[in-house]
């Protein structure tokens, strides 16, 4: 009777935990991913999700309604449209393996790096893909890209902790030595006066470096801050922060300040650009292995 | 069909409890941001161990000694014991599940935001939040305004200090009624107001913390209580014998659990990395 009494209390309070643990998982209160938005002119939505054709982007760069995207997950450039949708420019197949960034320049030349990969990759105007410089020419893991007022293409290597300048014929020489002292170059963007500045996000301090090449450390030392991605608009430096989910803007007269904040499963950010219209775009890779990401966009809220 | 109709039902039942837990929490929220002392001392639970925690171990350590009976003794201490083994369960299951979902806390929920319905996203309810007067709150605001905001502060769902105090709470009540009563009291009138009120929790996160810790308990009274009884046995006959060595024994590990296993973490997470320091030479 005792040991029958023992068994049925034992029945009743497994189905009930049971019932406890259905009842949580089936209530619908995770939200699972947030942006909250500091910055309360702009709102936020959904750009493209994977069922779109991306997988996990990082790099970012919007031209003339065209949003190319370093598909790092995915281990390809791609191109969106409005017209088009989501189109494959190169994949694996050409030896890519994890796009990083992306950069174009005015005749409509793509520039990308890849830090699996390596080296500097091109696709130019009329589509044709190929690798500029590889890691035959010292570019082991190439992360951040920027074209410079001369023409040449600036990369990053975070393993060899140095900028690289690129020729447009293949041409590597060291822009910036490992005795500038940055760690890992994940992220570059000149200003309209020739500034660049670098986002080092080893050691996390964003640096500029002036015409004169003179080397600032422009934001350190700040408690949860890692700059991941860099984008110049309208005298305003814009910097994403994987580790720390954020959006931050960044002007000399009011400091850093948070644009947006982003949790979940959409903490994880990590391209930026801008279009024409002001409307922020940032990548999200919510998972990188199984190829789960996002691309978000922030609008102003229209003016009443 | 049958499948569908319960996650109806289910989505409905979600959004009724929300609204539930919503309005009350902006209830309880009211009363903060009116005077600085009285928002002080609600928030003081939130800080202070003397506050939060001696209350919870004094009246654990009342039903450990509290009789003269040595069968009423040896029952409590049963109960007590299997109390504190419970609690570890309870913070492991919290923890993880607050990992898990994703609901941050109400007074992040007063801000603009969007979260993710399916693969859209969609503009958040906000909360209307009256912010403390006290120091702490006041400065964690202000964090919040400039967009400083902790991880922690992301995965609210559920309460772990809930779990916890109410695990701790109904364990003493089960082995003694008059002073479970008063840390019931105290655990849900203090503790947990405090969170309440401050934003720091809704009281959906509170019931979900509380209903873990339960249900845990429960499981722990019956399954150690009969299942593990040839080893339980022992260890309280021990603790009869060797009151002097089992009540430090106690205070330590009473010391602990009322601080949430902070401590406890914290120090396996050194001796992980000295084992991985070791290891790898």
């Amino acid at each position: 009777m005792k040991r029958a009494t023992h068994n049925l209390k034992r029945w009743i309070a497994t189905l009930a935990s049971s019932l406890f643990v259905l009842g949580l998982s089936a209530c619908g209160i995770d939200q699972k991913g947030m942006v909250l938005l500091k910055d309360e002119s702009y709102h936020a939505r959904i750009f493209s999700t994977n069922k779109d054709g991306i997988g996990a982007p990082d790099g970012l760069w919007w031209r003339q309604g065209k949003l190319f995207i370093a598909d790092e997950g995915g281990s390809a450039l791609r191109v969106w449209s409005a017209n088009g949708g989501v189109q494959t420019l190169c994949d694996a197949k050409l030896g890519v393996m994890s796009p990083e960034d992306a950069v174009m320049d005015a005749d409509g030349n793509l520039f990308f790096s890849d830090d699996d990969a390596g080296g500097v990759w091109q696709i130019t105007a009329n589509g044709h893909a190929s690798l500029l410089a590889g890691k035959d020419k010292g570019l082991l893991s190439t992360e951040a890209i920027a074209l410079a007022p001369s023409g040449e293409i600036l990369v990053g290597d975070g393993l060899k902790h140095q900028v690289f300048s690129v020729s447009r014929a293949g041409d590597v020489s060291v822009f910036l030595g490992s005795g500038y002292g940055i760690r890992k170059p994940e992220s570059m963007v000149f200003d309209e006066v020739g500034n660049l500045y670098i986002a080092d996000n080893e050691e996390q301090i964003v640096y500029r470096l002036t015409p004169e090449m003179k080397l600032q450390r422009l934001l350190e030392k700040r408690e949860n801050f890692s700059p991941e991605t860099l984008w110049y608009a309208h005298g305003t430096l814009f910097i994403t922060d994987s580790s720390n989910g954020k959006l931050y803007r960044f002007t000399p007269e009011e400091g850093l300040q948070t644009i947006a904040v982003f949790g979940g499963k959409l903490a994880t950010v990590n391209g930026l650009t801008m279009d024409e219209q002001g409307s922020i775009y940032v990548s999200v890779q919510t998972d990188l292995k199984r190829k789960i990401g996002y691309i978000l966009k922030l609008e102003r809220e229209p003016q009443p | 069909m049958t499948t569908n109709m319960l996650l109806v039902f289910l989505a409905g039942f979600s959004a009724t409890l929300t609204n539930i837990s919503d309005a009350l929490f902006q209830l309880c929220n009211s009363i903060a941001g009116r005077s600085q002392l009285l928002d002080t001392l609600i928030a003081l639970p939130m800080t202070n161990q003397l506050v939060k925690a001696a209350v919870i171990g004094g009246c654990f350590f009342a039903a450990w000694h509290g009789t003269q009976d040595e069968a009423i003794t040896h029952r409590r201490r049963r109960i007590l014991l299997i109390t504190l083994i419970a609690c570890v369960f309870v913070i492991a299951t919290t923890k993880t599940l607050s990992k898990t979902v994703f609901l941050p806390r109400p007074f992040i929920q007063s801000q603009k935001a969007f979260h993710l319905e399916g693969e859209q996203l969609v503009e958040s309810k906000r909360l209307a939040y009256r912010v403390p007067l006290d120091k702490d709150s006041q400065t964690d605001y202000q964090k919040l305004r400039d967009g400083d905001i902790l991880p922690n502060d992301l995965g609210s769902f559920p309460s772990d200090h809930a779990g916890f105090y109410v695990t701790l709470a109904v364990g003493i009540w089960l082995a003694s009624r008059w002073i479970g009563t008063l840390a019931l009291a105290w655990t849900f009138l203090a503790i947990l107001g405090s969170r309440v009120i401050t934003g720091q929790h809704s009281p959906l996160d509170i019931l979900a913390g509380a209903g873990i810790g339960i249900v845990i308990l429960l499981l722990c009274q019956v399954v150690i209580g009969t299942g593990f009884r040839r080893w339980l046995e022992p260890l309280v006959h021990w603790t009869m014998r060797h009151t002097a060595l089992s009540s430090a024994l106690l205070f330590v590990a009473l010391f602990e659990a009322a601080n949430t296993l902070q401590n406890l973490r914290e120090l396996l997470k050194t001796g992980a990395t000295i084992a991985k320091h070791l290891i790898r030479g």
